[in-house]
């Protein structure tokens, strides 16, 4: 293991006052989520909904996936303000001037695309299923059959959810696409929720007798989905095979990472309520949940917490990946550090970032270096699942709403809460649920969409990273295929980095699969150590920084 | 003289009008979602409360004390807000009471500030230094500041004070992990559970300090061990909240949370009061008849699951749990009926479509439980019980190949579960059907197999197995060593069966009956 990043904070701070600035509204992103709540207090009216980001027509910039909720019972608006309710695809129009200004515009494109999304939308994955160098569609829901969508590389997308066999009709939130079995084409996990329907929903109350949200444990989970690639469009579901329904719960978050480093892809799933799951993979078509011994299915109380959001990131750059996992108020988000071997400590205590998020109920969350000093530090959307009484006595008429929280790596295994400077976009109070992470404007920082629960989405540009630094890595294979799980080591002016590819993680949600390191002050050019998904290492001597590369596999050394 | 006394008389009363006014009003909030009953009990309260704080002769300890009878009706039902207005008062009219500031601690614990809370609870020490719970409970509030060292010097001065204080022991455990001193941990974690073995949360916290000190088999022998059963101090002042609601809702939810915790008595007679109060609600029941079926009295578990149904026919639970009861006690027609209940209505009840599959076999009726278990693999398609019976389900009705083919692919999907390929194995011994049989493969499962496995069942079937590929000596040896070990072990029907293979096997004639019609594998929960 080569040593990790310990220098200081490098490159200039932050000047701005507002750090990430909402820009969704004059951007064109003029999409408000109705979770069609009638006053019963259905369950998937707080579970709702993810984004994605994703460069569907390869023209170089993100373009974004909203999805959407329906009416629940009798009641509850059908429409919104005249327009119907469906899942939105905004083509990104970014438009970069002479003196390096960046114009954000979306244009919604969803009729011409094809995409007829049906029924109660939850989450969304990305991934190139056919390897023709163009994402596809996955669309998760709570009524209906999830969707698959082949890219069809001219705007459109066909549906191609029967014949390829992933059309689960259970529950499902979360999905990654993910090559188990490092054959190059990439299979799916789906996580799946409860078994629920709206006539059977209890009657839940608070200890007042007034009425609120069930939990989770009123109702039965169900086991989740692997589904094996074939290669022809059409998957294998290889659920029991695999053993991955051995052990399930209410699964909402799922990350995909190589947790032990033995150079194969496992499986975090983070359960609602129950133990989480770490599914290491046995590298012959099974996998073996490991989480309570690698001391990532429980908190160190012992306690089984809700686990809503999750992402996978080295947070201390020793080379492997950590977990952050969002949970309820009064739970705190955990921290689990990895040994590198697939062991984990629970640090949540230790980095500060339990006990600042002890009041919110989290769910989008992601490792993100928000101001390029090469640390990755963490960004939670919040939003309670049950009524605040506080916000009820005060007669709001939705009162789950929480602010967003945003932690600064400090370094040393240490985060700070500087939610408080990052300016007004997180002073609003939302119900924030999918957050996807990525370079939206393509000018070296990540900024983050937010979708909030019967609220607008929010788009945060990033101001925060001025004068630093970066490294943009563009990880392809043969096809052009976003090399989801690959790795990377960048080494820069000596200092080395740690970072992966990755669509998934975060909550319900697809991020930017490019990876982005910060680079604090130096721009020099970096060595750059590839491990792609099919087990190849290369080196890529002397990428430069500031600029997007694209790496594809085969042309290291 | 009159005049002074007049005026003495007239600052008395000032006095007291003063004492009234420095505490600000507590209102009553909206309390217009609350359960009705609960509204009534908390306006009874605020009246209550308002008579004694306007009553010109009541003492400020008796203000006090109405205030914080207010106080803790409004932490019970969560109106935290409220809550901290009337400990306030109540801390402001008798400041020495170390009630007061420790139940705003509480408050804002529940708020999830334990930075409050921790002031809150400094004070209350600073008014009684001894105060156990309190210790503890800083203690806590420092662990969720992340402040181990803190918490430690609190956590052994409480262990000082009250020795058999689990869960300062508890605590001090943790702190031992936050500080990576494994070995402390366990012997602080053991302690606690040594005190209170029923703290099945201490179980995890546990197996990690033994992982921490590279001891994997401990570990995983305390991870089988975890639970919900939390550990939290002895703490008689917030044990006077914990019982004041008496709405239904407060008695079921006080009633879940025993259940929760194991505590089947506790959760009986919650449960049993929830029905007093709300009798016609079929979830209680249904709850009730799973506490009294913990503590033994199936008699009295049935009548609850009975009265759900007759409430609620739609609950599918209450429907299953009678069929499991009726099961036990050996009546499949009346189990049958039930299960069959539970299936109409949740059709998506695995756990009711497998019971109701299995006793469809049970009793002869075959065909009929395929379905039932082909839903439950649809929907889990790990459900090994469901793929077992599917399989054996087959067999019975003479579809060999289809049989072997099932078990084929659980073996597969089922490594660590032997029963799959042992039943492979007497399949491809001795199916009646020449193209399902294959005597090498199934040498080589129980060759395999008998590494492990070394039973009657499977002695028998590997007798079966020489006996196919031809080996006519070795089947009738292991044949008599199986009927030897069956006598031994007082299994009349097994040895007469196995008897009459031996005679096979002395002829040079092969067993074509993998398994008879009676045999237990095709009457799955028998009685």
């Amino acid at each position: 293991m080569s040593a990790g990043a310990s220098a200081k904070a490098e490159g200039p701070q932050p000047r701005t006052a507002d750090w990430f600035v909402d820009r969704a509204a004059d951007a064109g992103l003029d999409f408000v989520h109705v979770n069609g709540m009638s006053g019963q207090f259905y369950m998937p009216e707080v579970i709702g909904s993810g984004v994605a980001l994703f460069d569907y027509d390869q023209d170089g910039d993100l373009d974004v996936y909203l999805v959407q909720g329906q009416p629940l019972g009798p009641g509850a608006p059908a429409s919104r303000g005249g327009t119907p309710l469906t899942d939105r695809l905004y083509r990104n129009d970014l438009r970069v001037e002479a003196d390096g200004t960046r114009r954000l515009h979306f244009t919604d494109v969803t009729a011409q695309s094809g995409i007829d999304a049906r029924g109660y939308g939850m989450g969304v994955a990305v991934g190139d299923i056919d390897n023709d160098g163009r994402p596809d569609l996955y669309l998760t829901k709570f009524d209906a059959p999830n969707q698959l969508f082949h890219n069809n590389g001219d705007g459109t997308f066909t549906e191609i959810s029967k014949r390829s066999g992933t059309d689960s009709r259970s529950w499902s939130v979360s999905a990654a696409f993910v090559d188990v079995d490092r054959d190059g084409w990439l299979d799916l996990y789906v996580g799946h929720y409860l078994r629920y329907t709206l006539e059977g929903n209890s009657r839940c109350v608070s200890p007042s007798g007034a009425p609120d949200y069930c939990t989770p444990d009123s109702y039965q989970p169900l086991p989740d989905r692997l589904y094996r690639n074939r290669h022809d469009g059409t998957f294998e579901d290889v659920s029991a095979r695999s053993q991955i329904a051995r052990a399930f719960g209410p699964a909402l978050g799922v990350a995909t990472a190589d947790f032990n480093g033995d150079g194969w892809p496992d499986i975090y799933v983070a359960n609602d309520g129950k133990e989480n799951q770490l599914w290491i993979n046995r590298r012959d078509g099974t996998f073996e949940n490991r989480a309570l011994l690698a001391g990532v299915a429980l908190p160190l109380t012992g306690k089984a917490e809700a686990s809503m959001g999750v992402d996978a990131g080295d947070l201390d750059d020793d080379g492997d990946d950590d977990l952050v996992v969002t949970e309820l108020t009064g739970e705190g988000t955990n921290v689990f550090v990895n040994d590198g071997a697939g062991v984990f400590e629970d640090d949540s205590a230790r980095t500060g970032i339990g006990p600042a998020s002890t009041g919110l109920t989290g769910f989008g969350t992601a490792w993100f270096d928000y101001d390029n000093d090469g640390r990755l530090d963490v960004l939670a959307v919040n939003g309670a699942v049950q009524v605040i009484e506080a916000l009820r006595q005060a007669r709001d008429p939705f009162p789950v709403h929480q602010r967003r929280i945003l932690f600064h790596n400090l370094g040393g295994g240490r985060f700070d809460d500087v939610t408080a400077r990052a300016g007004a976009a997180f002073a609003l109070s939302e119900v924030g649920r999918g957050a996807a992470f990525g370079d939206i404007d393509n000018d070296g920082d990540l900024d983050v969409i937010v979708a909030n629960n019967n609220g607008p989405v929010r788009l945060l540009v990033n101001q925060a990273a001025a004068g630093a630094h970066w490294l943009g890595l563009r990880l392809v294979g043969a096809g052009g295929r976003d090399q989801v799980g690959a790795r990377v080591r960048v080494t820069t002016a000596g200092i080395v980095r740690h970072r992966r590819a990755r669509a998934d993680g975060s909550y319900a949600s697809a991020n930017d699969p490019r990876v982005h390191v910060g680079l604090g002050g130096s721009a020099a050019p970096s060595d750059v150590v590839v491990q792609w998904p099919g087990g190849r290492s290369e080196t890529f001597t002397g990428v430069a920084a500031d600029r997007y590369t694209t790496l594809t596999e085969g042309t290291g050394r | 003289m009159a005049v002074g006394v007049a005026c003495v008389v007239m600052t008395m009363a000032c006095a007291r009008h003063d004492v009234r006014q420095a505490v600000p009003d507590v209102p009553l909030p909206d309390i217009s979602r609350a359960a009705t009953d609960v509204q009534a009990q908390l306006r009874e309260q605020h009246a209550v409360m308002t008579r004694v704080v306007e009553q010109p002769s009541s003492s400020p300890a008796e203000r006090a004390a109405a205030y914080g009878d207010m106080g803790k009706l409004f932490v019970a039902t969560e109106l935290y807000e409220a809550a901290e207005r009337c400990f306030a008062n109540a801390r402001q009219l008798a400041p020495g009471d170390m009630r007061w500031p420790y139940y705003l601690a509480h408050v804002a614990r529940l708020a999830n500030d334990p930075a409050r809370a921790a002031g809150f609870f400094e004070q209350t020490l600073a008014l009684q230094p001894d105060h156990v719970p309190s210790l503890v409970w800083l203690a806590e509030m420092r662990l969720a500041q992340s402040r181990p060292a803190d918490a430690k010097p609190l956590l052994l001065k409480a262990q000082s004070l009250a020795p058999r204080e689990a869960a300062a022991l508890y605590g001090l455990g943790r702190v031992a992990l936050e500080e990576h001193d494994f070995a402390g941990a366990v012997r602080q974690l053991e302690a606690a559970l040594a005190l209170v073995p029923s703290a099945s949360r201490v179980q995890y916290p546990l197996a990690m300090a033994y992982r921490g000190l590279g001891n994997p088999q401990q570990a995983e022998a305390h991870l089988r061990l975890r639970g919900e059963a939390d550990l939290p101090p002895a703490d008689g002042l917030m044990g006077e909240i914990g019982g004041l609601l008496k709405n239904a809702a407060a008695y079921e939810t006080r009633g879940g949370q025993a259940i929760d915790d194991k505590r089947w008595p506790d959760a009986v007679r919650e449960l049993r009061q929830a029905i007093a109060v709300a009798p016609n609600n079929g979830f209680t029941r249904l709850n009730l008849g799973t506490a009294l079926y913990m503590t033994g009295d199936a008699n009295g578990a049935l009548e609850q699951y009975q009265a759900a149904v007759r409430l609620r026919p739609d609950l599918a639970k209450a429907h299953f749990a009678i069929g499991v009861l009726k099961e036990t006690a050996g009546d499949d027609a009346a189990a049958l009926d039930a299960f069959g209940a539970a299936v109409r209505a949740d059709p998506a009840s695995s756990e009711a479509q497998l019971s109701l599959a299995d006793a469809l076999r049970r009793t002869g009726r075959v065909e009929e439980s395929l379905p039932h278990y082909a839903d439950v693999l649809r929907a889990n398609p790990s459900a090994s019980q469901a793929s077992f019976g599917y399989a054996m389900g087959l067999v019975r009705l003479k579809r060999y190949a289809e049989a072997r083919d099932r078990l084929a692919e659980a073996a597969r999907a089922y490594p660590d579960q032997p029963g799959f390929a042992h039943a492979l194995a007497r399949l491809l011994a001795s199916a009646p059907d020449d193209h399902v049989r294959d005597g090498p493969r199934a040498l080589t499962i129980m060759n395999e197999l008998l590494k492990t496995q070394n039973t009657l069942s499977s002695a028998e079937t590997m007798a079966m197995v020489f006996a196919e590929v031809g080996e006519w000596d070795r089947a009738v040896a292991w044949q008599r060593q199986t009927i030897d070990a069956a006598r031994q072990a007082k299994q009349p029907a097994l040895v007469a069966r196995l008897a009459a293979n031996l005679r096979l096997y002395q002829q040079k004639k092969p067993c074509r009956i993998p398994w008879a019609d009676d045999d237990p594998v095709h009457r799955p929960g028998a009685k």
